[in-house]
């Protein structure tokens, strides 16, 4: 009987997630699309949850729902309210797209029956999860995330980085909203400080449950966009050397931390057991200053006014203008 | 010592960051950090040769567990010439640039592409290439924004969707690998995938991943518009390298890993792909209008010579002769990376000069620029194919194997692609010889044009003369993970 | 009844060809973007099915970390588009 009702229950979740990716990715309306979107972002967290990945579960409700979708929203001004679709211009491309695509799912399926029968599938996590209590933290991900495969995290801060970096060059801070209305203000006031709480609640309890730097930053983040619509002048006069150092510093640490080891140890980022678990505590709580920063200037639009220095070193070589 | 490989890649990672806080001395930061970057691969290289492939195991883990760096005899030659490129295009990054704030956004961005293509050639982990890949992608796309004018915004955009499409579709090979056999280890992977269905299927997806990121035909079209507007000094990194380096993954996932699923097929299938973009590619840039677009449809052009040698590779048996031809590719592949990126830094510095970069009123820019032009024609040697330089050796190994395999069909199409590469940098000299008063002084010996000049004496006479050792170095420290 | 891990793979397969789809079909940018991303969770969805073994047994929490790294690359990649798309359209209104 159980049996029967978790069957139901996964295919009713898997028609679900099918239903609202199609349908966003056909809707004319693009308020719509992205509205869908947020909402294929919230039960693929439950998908997550489902699949014994809580991790994942937050990390898709506050990341791939909650920042993409603020992302998202606010971006949908700049575009027109239709679509293009290819096909109105050759339906034969799109029978043609159709096809291939169709096809390619049915071949990636054929492979992944086979591959599920494979057997080599579970070598690697036993090793994993042998070496997890050497680690210095008791939740396997936050092991593997900032311990085994800790390289990896370094270059995923690299590439938020460039794109926080990217957001800035391309454009201005977006003009501030009117102010919101009085409940939104006054709700933002008990709700801004319970998001910075569980933020760091998030990063402390990383280490031996679900939770960790990203979800953490990302919470964090909320709270200042949060902050930023119910109050707009809130976030200016931040010192902005400061901001600065704060988007460099997660992988500043991390870094540091790597060389520290590297002295110590031969290898780059190789923890010692006795010390890996306050390492990883320092180096996530670098990390999660950076992802907050990052994803709140990224959600601002681009460069507060004076971002930029304006007595640089300048050429001594006068040119004829910057070529195009 | 096997310390320089974590060196290459963290010490242009510390230069971004601190060039985003002290945006002032920011140049001074990307030579300093790009030179110690260039000591750690000539050191590299040079452990390389001694003692063969070097390894450091991140975190002291075992591999598998936990990430391998890894230089070999290919990854090392290629990160030493991607560095010298890179250094070379920085010092006359310094120059180019008239904005202050542009170059203060700069030198981050490009900083990241530094440790994105050094983290790439040493990675020994699957899921790991594929976030440098990314952070590749990311930092290319956004140099290329820096020209901050339409033509420029449009490419970045395409750049960028099409780049991500790619990489997604790289990760659903990964995916797939990791559901068949366990491991992200490039190492072990060598040795345990096979010709199952599911090897077949991600083999197929990685590839079309890499093959949309080297910008192989038909899969080219983002990167004209791409490498023409961004700037003069990333144009040359992205022509020279970023494409590059795709290339590499597939070489290294093709002939390691996947060696035992790969059919004579699909090398045929590449390798006639890589001949269509020879012949198309050239007859493009014979067409073009301007410098920069013609150096952008002659990559995608020498980009398909590197495919034709794919099904070569796979024909011939390991040993000598295999060795050989690889070596031959590798050839061609840095000669093409030192010829091109010395034609961008000239085509910037025309550019800077004339205000333009329209072929046809290129005129008497040989005389005011006289060193520029002469180094556009050594570039053109190289891109063409003649005596010295490196790529006449690659090409004429290339007919050679491909004699040897009796697959000859591919003489003709190298024959009309040098023919047509001919064409077009003799069309550019005829205008830069020709009568003209396009620019308004004339510049001597100046030092933004060094770089540039650098660079392709390396294309044409250096790797000419000089190939004996690479050929060697290769042999001698085969560079493939193992059987 | 196919088993768990499969159905969710194949709905991680099926995500990767909707969106895919769209990809190929669309020529806006924020439909594009959309798109993308749903690929990016098709393919997330294929890794974390078969990283999950049953009830009973415990997971492979190396997908785990794998697909955390991608949600946040995929995150920082439709900043970037966007902001690229936003800057364009000043260009464009200019």
């Amino acid at each position: 009987m159980i049996e029967l009702l978790w069957s139901i229950f996964d295919v009713s979740l898997v028609l679900l997630v099918l239903a609202l990716a199609w349908a966003s990715c056909s809707t004319q309306d693009m308020m719509r699309a992205v509205t869908l979107f947020i909402a294929l972002g919230l039960i693929l967290a439950i998908i997550w949850a489902r699949l014994k990945a809580p991790d994942l579960a937050l990390a898709e409700a506050v990341i791939g729902a909650g920042i993409s979708g603020a992302l998202l929203l606010s971006a949908i001004k700049d575009y027109p309210s239709t679509t293009t679709v290819l096909s109105r211009q050759s339906s034969l491309v799109e029978w043609v797209i159709n096809g291939m695509t169709l096809g390619l799912v049915i071949i990636m399926t054929w492979a992944v029956w086979h591959g599920l029968n494979m057997s080599d599938g579970l070598r690697l996590s036993e090793q994993v999860m042998s070496q997890v209590p050497v680690s210095g933290v008791s939740n396997p991900v936050t092991a593997v995330l900032l311990n085994f495969r800790a390289y990896d995290t370094l270059l995923e801060l690299a590439v938020v980085l460039t794109a926080v970096l990217t957001v800035l060059n391309l454009n201005h801070k977006r003009a501030d909203v009117a102010a919101a209305s009085p409940l939104l203000r006054g709700m933002t006031r008990w709700l801004v400080p319970l998001l910075v709480v569980t933020a760091g609640y998030l990063l402390w309890v990383g280490a031996h449950a679900p939770g960790g730097a990203f979800q953490a930053g990302a919470m964090l983040a909320s709270a200042m966009i949060l902050l930023q619509l119910s109050n707009p002048s809130s976030l200016q006069g931040f010192n902005l050397t400061v901001l600065r150092i704060l988007l460099v510093i997660g992988i500043f640490i991390f870094v540091l931390v790597g060389i520290w080891m590297m002295s110590v140890n031969d290898d780059f980022l190789a923890f010692n057991p006795a010390w890996a678990g306050s390492l990883i505590l320092i180096i996530e709580f670098a990390a999660t200053l950076s992802i907050a920063t990052a994803l709140t200037l990224a959600y601002l639009g681009g460069r507060p006014t004076g971002w930029e220095f304006t007595n640089p070193v300048h050429s001594t070589k006068q040119h004829n203008g910057e070529p195009s | 010592m096997s310390n320089a490989i974590i060196w290459v890649i963290i010490i242009p990672l510390l230069g971004s960051l601190l060039s985003i806080i002290w945006s002032r001395f920011a140049s001074f930061i990307a030579i300093s950090s790009n030179l110690l970057a260039l000591a750690a691969s000539i050191s590299i290289v040079a452990q390389v040769h001694q003692s063969g492939p070097l390894i450091h195991q991140l975190g002291s883990w075992q591999a598998g567990l936990g990430i391998t760096l890894r230089a070999d005899a290919l990854s090392s030659i290629l990160l030493l010439m991607s560095m010298l490129v890179i250094s070379a295009a920085t010092f006359y990054a310094t120059t180019y640039f008239s904005d202050p704030l542009k170059r203060a956004r700069f030198w981050p961005l490009w900083l990241m592409l530094v440790v994105a293509l050094n983290a790439l050639l040493m990675s020994g982990d699957l899921f790991n290439l594929y976030v440098t890949l990314e952070l590749l992608g990311l930092s290319a796309v956004a140099l290329t924004a820096l020209s901050d004018n339409r033509a420029a915004l449009q490419a970045a955009i395409r750049y960028l969707s099409i780049g991500l499409l790619g990489s997604l579709v790289f990760l659903v090979g990964v995916a797939l690998i990791y559901t068949g056999h366990g491991t992200l280890d490039l190492v072990a992977l060598s040795t345990i995938v096979q010709a199952d269905p599911l090897s077949q299927v991600a083999f197929g997806l990685m590839t079309a991943g890499l093959l949309i990121k080297s910008a192989l035909f038909p899969l080219h079209f983002w990167l004209p518009s791409a490498h023409a507007s961004a700037p003069a000094p990333v144009s040359a990194a992205l022509s020279a390298l970023v494409v590059k380096v795709a290339v590499y993954i597939l070489i290294r996932l093709w002939i390691d890993i996947f060696d035992l699923t790969l059919t004579p097929l699909s090398g045929m299938l590449l390798g006639s792909l890589g001949a269509i973009a020879v012949i198309w590619g050239s007859w493009q840039a014979l067409q073009a209008e301007r410098l920069k677009l013609m150096a952008a449809y002659s990559t995608v052009a020498q980009i398909g010579y590197l495919f034709i040698f794919l099904p070569i590779i796979i024909a011939l048996p390991k040993g000598p002769t295999q060795d050989a031809a690889f070596t031959a590719l590798l050839l061609m592949a840095i000669t093409h990376g030192f010829a091109k990126s010395a034609f961008f830094l000239s085509a910037g510095v025309i550019q800077q000069y004339c205000g333009h970069d329209r072929i046809a009123e290129l005129g008497g820019t040989a005389r005011a620029l006289p060193l520029t032009i002469f180094v556009i024609a050594l570039s053109g040697v190289a891109l063409i194919g003649l005596p010295p330089s490196g790529s006449f050796i690659g090409k004429w190994q290339l007919i050679s194997s491909s004699l040897q395999t009796g697959q000859g069909w591919w003489i003709p199409v190298i024959a009309i692609g040098s023919v047509l590469a001919t064409a077009y940098v003799f069309r550019i000299l005829g205008h830069a010889f020709g009568p003209g008063e396009s620019v308004g002084r004339v510049l001597n010996w100046g030092h933004q044009e060094i770089p540039a000049l650098m660079l392709a004496i390396f294309a044409t006479l250096i790797l000419g003369l000089g190939s004996a050792w690479l050929w060697d170095f290769v042999s001698q420290h085969s560079a493939f993970l193992g059987s | 009844m196919i088993s768990q891990q499969l159905l969710y793979a194949l709905a991680g397969i099926g995500l990767f060809g909707i969106g895919l789809r769209a990809t190929l079909l669309h020529q806006m940018l924020l439909e594009r973007l959309l798109a993308l991303n749903v690929c990016g969770a098709g393919v997330f969805l294929i890794f974390i099915a078969v990283a999950y073994g049953g009830i009973e047994t415990a997971v492979d929490p190396v997908p785990h970390a794998l697909v955390l790294t991608g949600i946040v690359v995929a995150v920082s990649a439709t900043a970037m588009a966007l902001a690229l798309g936003r800057r364009l359209q000043e260009l464009d209104d200019e």
